[in-house]
């Protein structure tokens, strides 16, 4: 389903280059979690930005559904491809209601108007375990985890293939960051979505993915299934990951 | 029950205050022929240069004019011709320095170097040189201030757009199939027009001034059109035998500017409360600082006690 083949980005900043992404090459077969695990400053957010096209790589290719998506818009494979952001609330245009975000969704990508687009609204919003009437408020006006939850939510109206989730659990308390993995996991069975799941949380990627990508330094230093990365930790910075995360 | 801060503020209260004085001034300016006691253009060779009087209010001008007619005859074309040029201004400033902010590259080079050319000038001696080349007139007049006063709004909307595209509910909103123009108006305009507002609630005063400026060196309204700025440039030369001529106009001038300079500043209060302010605004921050400093001792004092 997503196909990254020696991906290259270099950022320039005044006046430094810095390699955010060294050749990476990565694939993830259609609904399959892969969890995309490093410390901040591993290039993990780059590769999730590639990926939505928010930003142009220098090189490498980047294949959704066998179609190439390199050097296209994000409002081009919006259709296919959808992310949620860390920061739920400033996700959120706060001049506007929540359910404006959701309809234009709604309105744009699945041509709906009426009583369907409200029917619709109200099964999705449900669906992520809220009350419809929430809608209604502003962003600043819900707590993060159901702001997260409304864009879980708008991320699954357009009905993507793809869906990119960037550290959305580290901006929550524990028991809500615990809930919506849940919520991911149970939406992700149901609906077959392909998840790519960035984390500095190992061990909490290990519990909602089929697979995992140890990243450092713009490259990939390690892949397996949890299981695999568990028991048996090939690279050091992989085992550093682990006690720490243990350790804490 | 919680209390709407914009309703119950101090600052919401001043705002109120002075959005009414502008509302009933407006309304004066629209009203004007109706309100004016005498015919503002009729001249009484009887009542030449006449101080205040019951029949005069605010007394006559060289040629036995009433001057309180003519000021408020002369209010249309100063306040709304301000407002205008204002509004004018706003809208493509706005649009250009939105369009440069978003889109960035060549044109964002030549407007903002265009901007950077008509900014080296001082504003009123462009004006005096634009309006000196097409002639009097209020069309030129404004004209002449408009070609240097959408710059303020395309600075502004520029630096506030390069600022909100990185907002995460701008990458966000491109997830929705939103992109282009259709961005840039639905979801980057509302978060940027609070600022631009306020600048150009505060830019109506200056404007205003240019106007007057302008007719008051004789290239701005074409006499016996009455106007602010020609009326106090009118009774300069009897200004000791007769100053209510000149008084009288530069007083609506100062009251207006005031008005809408104080509004400016309310409304920049209420839109960003923690901003500094200059004026009345400025001594309710003092104030209040005083009594932080107050409630602080008398914390600490409980705390001690």
């Amino acid at each position: 389903m997503v196909e990254i083949r020696n991906l290259e980005k270099t950022y320039v900043r005044k006046g430094r280059r810095i390699r955010a992404l060294k050749g990476l090459s990565v694939s993830a077969a259609s609904g399959e979690t892969l969890g995309i695990v490093g410390e901040s400053g591993s290039g993990k957010s780059t590769l999730l930005r590639q990926i939505a096209c928010l930003e142009q790589a220098d090189e490498g290719e980047i294949f959704i559904g066998g179609d190439e998506v390199t050097g296209k818009r994000t409002e081009d494979i919006c259709q296919d491809v959808q992310m949620v952001f860390q920061d739920a609330v400033r996700s959120f245009n706060p001049r506007k209601r929540i359910q404006s975000a959701l309809d234009e969704v709604l309105k744009r990508l699945c041509n709906m108007k009426g009583p369907e687009l409200c029917g619709e609204r109200e099964r999705l919003i449900r669906m992520v375990g809220l009350l419809p009437e929430l809608a209604e408020r502003y962003p600043g006006q819900l707590s993060g985890g159901q702001c997260q939850r409304m864009a879980i939510a708008r991320a699954l109206a357009a009905k993507p293939k793809v869906l990119l989730c960037d550290e959305i659990t580290s901006a929550l308390d524990v028991s809500t960051g615990a809930q919506i993995v849940q919520l991911l996991k149970g939406l992700q069975k149901e609906l077959g979505l392909t998840v790519l799941f960035v984390s500095h949380d190992l061990v909490l990627a290990m519990e909602l993915c089929d697979r995992l990508l140890i990243m450092k330094d713009g490259a990939c230093v390690e892949t397996g299934t949890p299981q695999e990365i568990r028991e048996a930790p090939k690279e050091r910075y992989t085992r550093a990951l682990l006690e720490a995360r243990l350790f804490c | 029950m919680r209390k709407c801060s914009f309703f119950h503020g101090k600052s919401s209260r001043r705002f109120y205050f002075f959005l009414a004085l502008a509302v009933l001034l407006l309304l004066t300016a629209a009203l004007a022929p109706a309100l004016a006691p005498n015919d503002p253009e009729k001249t009484h060779v009887q009542a030449m240069k006449q101080a205040p009087s019951e029949e005069f209010p605010l007394g006559t001008d060289e040629y036995g004019r009433c001057v309180l007619s003519r000021v408020l005859a002369g209010a249309p074309a100063s306040v709304f011709g301000a407002i205008g040029l204002v509004a004018v201004s706003f809208v493509v400033g706005t649009f250009l320095g939105m369009l440069c902010g978003y889109y960035e590259g060549l044109l964002d080079e030549i407007l903002m170097r265009l901007a950077d050319i008509l900014l080296a000038f001082p504003q009123m001696v462009l004006a005096i040189a634009v309006a000196g080349l097409l002639g009097g007139g209020l069309k030129n007049a404004l004209l002449a201030l408009g070609i240097t006063s959408w710059t303020v709004y395309a600075r502004l909307a520029r630096s506030l757009t390069l600022q909100t595209k990185k907002e995460t509910y701008v990458a966000a909103a491109r997830f929705s199939g939103c992109g282009g123009l259709n961005l840039l108006f639905r979801h980057i305009f509302p978060n940027v027009a609070g600022p631009l507002s306020v600048t150009a609630a505060t830019q109506i005063g200056s404007t205003m001034m240019g106007i007057a400026g302008l007719s008051f060196l004789g290239i701005g309204v074409i006499p016996p059109q009455a106007e602010w700025g020609s009326m106090i440039s009118e009774g300069r030369s009897y200004m000791q035998l007769a100053p209510w001529v000149s008084l009288a106009p530069a007083a609506a001038v100062v009251a207006t500017v005031v008005i809408f300079n104080c509004l400016g500043d309310a409304a920049r209060d209420l839109a960003e409360p923690g901003a500094p302010s200059g004026g009345a605004s400025g001594r309710r921050f003092r104030l209040s600082g005083r009594r932080e400093r107050y409630a602080g001792r008398k914390r600490v004092g409980r705390r001690r006690a």
